[in-house]
């Protein structure tokens, strides 16, 4: 039987830096124009007291309702609701699978037939061999936890 | 034959998933120190007060702002990640592989559908390169990550909302809205470490994300395995804590996951109210436990994170040392004829 490392396309180290600059300056970027440089105090909390209604204090008022965003919020809080089911719904499904997969799996102490496989579904190592690492991949027959 | 059927991955992307588990989680505890602080204030004296969450909370930022930017730019420009679009576009078998999940927990299908297969074993062939799962994470968490990074970077000195509105109560919203975006994520988060934590061949870390497909040796010319029924699973052995380990995380996830959304209804920020509120809304003290135990669930997903990247390590280091030691046709000394 051959058993080798595999032949694998991943990504050329040019690329990776090249990437990781670019995240860089991405980010500072970002972070230079949330930071308030493109922003123009002029425009900022001008209250213009002789408008009729507008005073000191109504720019509180007016930013408290403003409905888009109010209905923003309630769209997110509805989104968060229904994610949140499915999500508990995944949990218990996944939980009940577990626990299926897990009836079929070798009891713990079960006496070892001597048919040991890795996880891999791959051919039998050497039992010496196959107990370390091997075991920590939830390769070997003790499901992978160490003591 | 086949590969371990947890090696899929690039190097890169192991490295870069765990980056981005530890920038998130740094944003999480941070954030949500922020938005629960009524049941989380232990968390933000421990990380250096508001101001201190506030600005480690920024950092993280920045360095989640510089890993989306580094992925993207990654995948556009290299063919292997223009390649891997196509693998992550959902397709009827995902949906069939819910329904199928959903069949087998009810005791009406065998097995699950290759697309959900976490533990493959024999039919590793059949199984590709994300599950159903891992392509709603991808689609749900690039959505999620691209709107909180947007809201994010709107509210990170608030002027820059404030320009827009000309109030300090909108920007108030904008907060709100941030944190109430996360939520999925964090709810997700959730079930992401039970997933990937407990599974019972895994347990406790399926090393899928985290041993590179370039470190897993193939086996070829095991015709007869290829036809085997099963995935082999019944010769595993289960470990011994696994049974009450898993339920109490799953009523961790559960219990964090129903405390979380339960606090975000309540702790909401925006109208903001004319009274001083103390405190936000009816939250008593098994809302404090659950958001707590959530946090802990978190705990327990950085615990595993690095718990993956040491078995990379020792996996790594056995490679080194039995390479050499392979006989000449690359293969190792069988046990049995099976072999």
């Amino acid at each position: 039987m051959d058993r080798d490392l595999p032949e694998t396309a991943g990504y050329s180290p040019l690329a990776v830096l090249g990437s990781a600059v670019g995240g860089l300056v991405i980010a500072f970027l970002s972070v230079w124009w949330a930071a308030g440089n493109a922003v123009s105090a002029e425009s900022l909390f001008r209250v213009a007291p002789t408008v009729e209604n507008r005073g000191v204090g109504s720019d509180w008022v007016a930013g408290n309702t403003i409905e888009w965003l109010d209905f923003l919020i309630a769209l997110t809080h509805a989104a968060d609701v229904i994610m949140g089911v499915f999500i508990l719904v995944m949990v218990f499904v996944h939980w009940a699978a577990f626990r299926r997969l897990a009836g079929r799996m070798r009891r713990p102490g079960e006496p070892n037939r001597g048919d040991g496989v890795a996880a891999d579904g791959g051919g039998t190592a050497k039992p010496v061999d196959s107990s370390g690492t091997t075991e920590n991949a939830g390769g070997d027959d003790s499901g992978g936890e160490r003591p | 034959m086949t590969n371990l059927d947890h090696g899929k991955f690039t190097h890169v992307t192991t490295v870069f998933h765990s980056l981005l588990a530890l920038d998130v989680f740094a944003l999480f505890f941070t954030g949500y120190g922020i938005m629960f602080n009524d049941e989380l204030w232990w968390l933000v004296v421990l990380l250096g007060g508001y101001q201190g969450v506030a600005a480690l909370h920024r950092i993280a930022g920045f360095g989640l702002v510089a890993l989306i930017g580094f992925w993207m730019l990654l995948m556009l420009t290299t063919s292997t990640g223009r390649g891997n679009f196509r693998e992550i576009v959902p397709t009827g078998d995902d949906v069939a592989a819910f329904v199928q999940d959903v069949k087998f927990v009810l005791g009406r299908a065998d097995e699950r559908h290759p697309n959900a297969r976490q533990f493959a074993g024999y039919k590793a062939d059949e199984v590709p390169l994300l599950s159903y799962v891992g392509k709603g994470v991808v689609f749900i968490f690039s959505v999620e990550l691209t709107l909180l990074t947007v809201s994010g970077l709107l509210i990170w000195s608030k002027t820059g909302v404030m320009q827009f509105f000309a109030t300090k109560t909108a920007a108030m919203a904008f907060v709100v809205f941030h944190g109430l975006l996360g939520v999925i994520m964090l709810m997700g988060v959730m079930f992401h470490i039970f997933e990937h934590g407990f599974h019972p061949a895994f347990y406790p870390v399926e090393t899928k994300a985290f041993i590179p497909r370039s470190m897993i040796p193939e086996a070829h010319g095991h015709e007869g395995e290829r036809e085997a029924d099963t995935t082999g699973i019944e010769r595993l052995t289960l470990s011994p804590s696994w049974s009450w380990v898993t339920n109490l995380m799953g009523a961790f996830v559960v219990i964090g996951i129903v405390s979380v959304l339960m606090g975000s209804i309540f702790d909401e920020g925006y109208p903001v109210p004319n009274e001083l509120a103390v405190g936000g809304g009816p939250s008593n003290l098994l809302l404090t436990v659950g958001i707590n135990i959530g946090v802990f669930v978190l705990f327990v997903g950085i615990v595993l994170s690095m718990y993956g990247n040491l078995v990379r390590i020792r996996w790594e280091r056995q490679l080194e040392r039995e390479r050499p030691r392979t006989t000449a046709d690359g293969g190792r000394v069988a046990e049995s004829g099976e072999d």
